[in-house]
């Protein structure tokens, strides 16, 4: 591949995910803010984390699930989701550790 | 709310603002998961050299893009002639959701200039959406945490990349520390930790509806799809 098509590439993939980035706010720019409309926001923002764990998780297996499971357990206990995630990988460790026998 | 702020119906709360303090106050926030991006830094340099990038390229892509979902779909179409209009779609599908989050906070971002809010949105990431929506829904004000906590995360994702690109040594299997399950910990935690009773449904169907759509449409419209599902269930269940 020559410098100029993977400089093309690479443009075009940081102007893709610069448009991504910015059309957010700019859809919302245009639509009038009701009280229903930030109620669906809402919805969509604390949805859009859980499409991803869950997603993970359906490609994942049992070690990915008892990662996630501890990590829940801690920031319930600690209110902090960095020591979650500290736990949810002692777990996943320390499963593949045990599983390698 | 200021006693002195003029009757302007734009500016009813408290003002918005974009300080150099708050960017470090969102730099010290993400700097614990910062670490533990540099093992995909890493992966990405060594995949993306496998895949026929210098690793000049493969910097420089991690610079510019900083998507690490994106960054990985794309090697498949790494190959001369590269199929520019594939390519753009591809970028698209996987970076669907970052539509959503900017939605999520345009309520804060649209409050600051076009130049900062751009900037800042340039730094968005799965990392900093996650960990500061819930900081600004208790009543922060300063857009100076989302660009320094996202910008933290920037360093140790390019310097990953070449460490990767520069030496095409992993760091082995990623699964003997956990590296594999951060990101899903940390936003499982974050979901968990942010779920009220009255969100369980959205939630729920978010997450059915993402594994659901999975099996149908190509990688990360599910996503999105997932999360217009939630958004509806969301305002469905309204009792107030």
């Amino acid at each position: 591949m020559t410098d100029l098509t993977a400089g093309l590439a690479i443009a075009l993939t940081a102007l893709v995910t610069l448009l991504t980035r910015a059309a957010g706010p700019a859809l919302v720019a245009r639509i009038p803010i009701t009280r229903r409309f930030e109620r669906f926001l809402d919805g969509l923002s604390i949805s859009v984390i859980a499409a991803l764990v869950a997603s993970g998780l359906a490609r994942g297996g049992w070690r990915e699930g008892a990662a996630v499971a501890l990590a829940a357990v801690v920031v319930l206990g600690t209110r902090s989701s960095v020591l979650a995630m500290l736990a949810g990988m002692a777990t996943a460790a320390l499963w593949t550790y045990l599983s390698a026998g | 709310m200021a006693q002195s702020d003029p009757p302007s119906p734009a500016t009813a709360a408290s003002p918005y603002t974009f300080t150099f303090a708050g960017i470090l106050r969102g730099m010290r926030r993400t700097l614990v998961v910062a670490v533990f991006i540099t093992p995909f830094g890493i992966a990405y340099g060594v995949a993306a050299t496998e895949q026929g990038m210098s690793a000049t390229q493969a910097i420089l892509m991690s610079a510019v893009v900083f998507a690490g979902a994106a960054q990985f779909a794309t090697l498949d179409l790494w190959q001369a002639p590269v199929a520019f209009v594939s390519l753009a779609l591809l970028v698209l599908a996987v970076n669907a959701r970052m539509v959503i989050m900017g939605a999520a906070l345009a309520a804060w971002l649209n409050r600051i200039s076009l130049g900062r809010r751009l900037l800042t949105l340039g730094f968005l990431t799965d990392v900093n959406f996650a960990d500061m929506l819930p900081v600004y829904r208790r009543g922060e004000r300063d857009l100076g945490l989302l660009l320094g906590s996202g910008v933290v995360l920037w360093f140790p994702w390019v310097g990953g990349t070449a460490l990767g690109a520069l030496t095409g040594q992993s760091l082995g299997s990623p699964e003997v520390f956990g590296f594999d399950v951060v990101m899903i910990s940390f936003f499982g935690a974050i979901v968990v930790s942010q779920t009220r009773r009255a969100s369980i449904a959205t939630v729920a169907s978010a997450a059915v509806a993402s594994v659901l759509f999975g099996q149908y449409v190509a990688g990360g419209w599910n996503i999105l799809l997932a999360a217009l599902v939630g958004g509806c269930v969301h305002l469905a269940g309204r009792h107030d």
